[in-house]
């Protein structure tokens, strides 16, 4: 039975309209361009819209996905595939906006002939209708144009940022982390998981952000990098420091540097062990205390019989190596206290 | 050695509270008003179930009517029809008093009547079950494509919006002609 929903009062139609998620206002405003202009209209009224907009470009599939902050599973709102994908004789195929269209899993896929166009169609699309800048970014690594256009685009920083998915080993890689490294901006999170050559070296800065995890292939990052990396929570995978590497560091932060980290972690490549063998000068000391981190909503990090390090104001950190990992915490709060 | 675990927190446990014996309170008798629809026909409603109404509520809390005088003026609500007033006063009779849950089964299934309730709700100002109401007309389109939910909802197509805009000009352009002439008229 239809319900005529043009005919219903403003507060009740905007009523409907809050209610709606955001892959169903997507699909709907589809339906006409006054219908469209009625739900851009309400979206421009609304003060605080808690969804988020994140922008995914993996696999020559860009996706639209949405979600209420701290919330980690995203609904896709819409999607921008390659043309030579569409397979009609499966599809519904119907012409929006001069596009050939298909409607599955409760989002519409937009068919492009230039898959870059497409993302970004989408992606302002969405953004236009909801009145929102983009707030994350996951990428693949031939979507790195997405990093620059993102920064063009809009005034707000993202918050998150992933380059993703990494397939194979490569030349191309090496280009796709540099261009990242060099130009992201992300104010809560930069996770890097890609593969990068042996000789690969990157002399730059990296942050303010508050979470940088580099989940695999982190051989490249140095001493200098990490003295380099402005972030609370470091998280390095498969890397190459060793602890004669790491006393350096210990002696940058004892003298302020890396101010605002709260925890490194430290993940050794092929397994190698890190070695409690501290340098003298670091006056570390050990100690029966437990250092606990909270890493995520669910998991908190717990160190003990560990090793104690000051500040020269009095901030202090608990180390540890344990096997291939060496772990950090910061005891902000104890000064502060 | 280093370990990761769930983070838990572990709240004291509420202390055992003992609610003041309150002196028994006199019963106070429950206050009827009358409301008809279109079809005229009454309906007995319990002040406490009209709460649900803040229109009626403000309308009632102004009259200080005896029983007699209610029954002898019942509210008058001529644009609602009476099959959708007998809903709305049976969905009020169901959540007199009580807290309203998230989700509502005594909701009315009949959706040919959702658009008609809508409207009564909205004009009686029942915000919980104009709520639920909208939360099934947002339902009718979930999973739906953009044609399915502009038939759902009826919503015109471009072109037929296009079309009613050009018709709307025309007949906007009639109407102003025809004005100018009736003056043109006066004037002679």
């Amino acid at each position: 039975m239809p319900f005529p929903i043009l005919r219903t009062p403003f507060v009740v139609l905007s009523e409907i309209i809050s209610i709606l998620e955001p892959n169903e206002t997507v699909t709907a405003s589809f339906c006409s361009k006054n219908f469209k202009c009625l739900l851009k209209n309400h979206f421009r009224q609304k003060v605080h819209l808690t969804w988020e907009a994140y922008m995914v470009d993996v696999e020559n599939v860009g996706k639209v996905t949405m979600a209420e902050p701290g919330i980690e599973e995203r609904v896709a709102v819409l999607l921008a595939v390659h043309v030579s994908k569409l397979n009609e004789t499966t599809h519904k195929i119907v012409e929006i906006y001069g596009y050939k269209t298909s409607f599955s899993s409760g989002h519409l896929i937009l068919y492009f002939e230039d898959q870059v166009s497409g993302s970004k169609w989408i992606v302002n699309y969405v953004t236009d209708l909801f009145n929102i800048a983009v707030r994350g970014l996951a990428i693949g690594r031939s979507s790195t144009w997405a990093v620059d256009w993102i920064n063009e685009r809009q005034e707000k920083p993202l918050c998150r940022f992933g380059l993703l998915t990494p397939t194979n080993n490569d030349s191309k890689a090496d280009e796709s982390v540099d261009n990242v490294l060099k130009n992201v901006r992300a104010s809560d999170y930069i996770a890097i998981d890609e593969y990068v050559s042996d000789n690969y070296r990157f002399n730059g800065k990296l942050g303010p952000v508050k979470i940088l995890i580099l989940w695999r292939n982190g051989h490249w990052v140095t001493c200098d990098n990490l003295m380099n990396f402005d972030a609370m929570d470091i998280h390095i995978g498969d890397s190459r420091l060793t602890i004669s590497d790491l006393n350096p560091f210990l002696r940058h932060w004892r003298a302020g540097g890396s101010p605002r980290l709260h925890y490194l972690e430290v993940c050794s490549e092929n397994g190698r062990v890190f070695e409690e063998i501290f340098d003298d000068d670091l006056e570390i000391v050990r100690t029966n205390e437990e250092g606990r981190y909270r890493i995520s909503c669910v998991k908190t990090m717990v160190i003990r019989n560990c090793y104690r390090i000051r500040r020269m104001d009095g901030i202090g950190a608990l180390v540890k190596c344990y096997r291939q990992r060496f772990y950090m915490i910061v005891q902000h709060e104890k000064a502060s206290n | 050695m280093s370990s990761t675990e769930q983070g838990t927190s572990s709240a004291a446990p509420a202390e055992p509270t003992t609610a003041p014996e309150s002196a028994a309170a006199p019963e106070v008798p429950e206050s009827f008003y009358y409301v008809h629809g279109k079809d005229k026909v009454v309906h007995k409603v319990s002040a406490g179930a009209l709460q649900h109404s803040a229109l009626i509520h403000g309308m009632i809390s102004n009259l200080g009517y005896t029983e007699e005088q209610a029954k002898a003026n019942p509210f008058p609500f001529e644009n609602i029809d009476g099959d959708i007033l007998q809903m709305v006063v049976d969905w009020c009779n169901q959540h007199k008093g009580k807290p309203t849950p998230p989700e509502d089964t005594n909701l009315p299934k009949q959706k040919e009547k959702l658009f008609d309730l809508v409207l009564a709700v909205n004009y009686l100002e029942i915000k919980e079950l104009l709520t639920y109401c909208c939360k099934q007309v947002a339902m009718m389109v979930k999973g739906k494509s953009p044609e399915e939910i502009r038939e759902i909802w009826m919503i015109p197509t471009d072109a037929e919006d296009e079309a009613a805009e050009k018709e709307a000009k025309k007949r906007a352009g009639k109407e102003a002609a025809g004005e100018t002439a009736a003056a043109a008229g006066d004037a002679k």
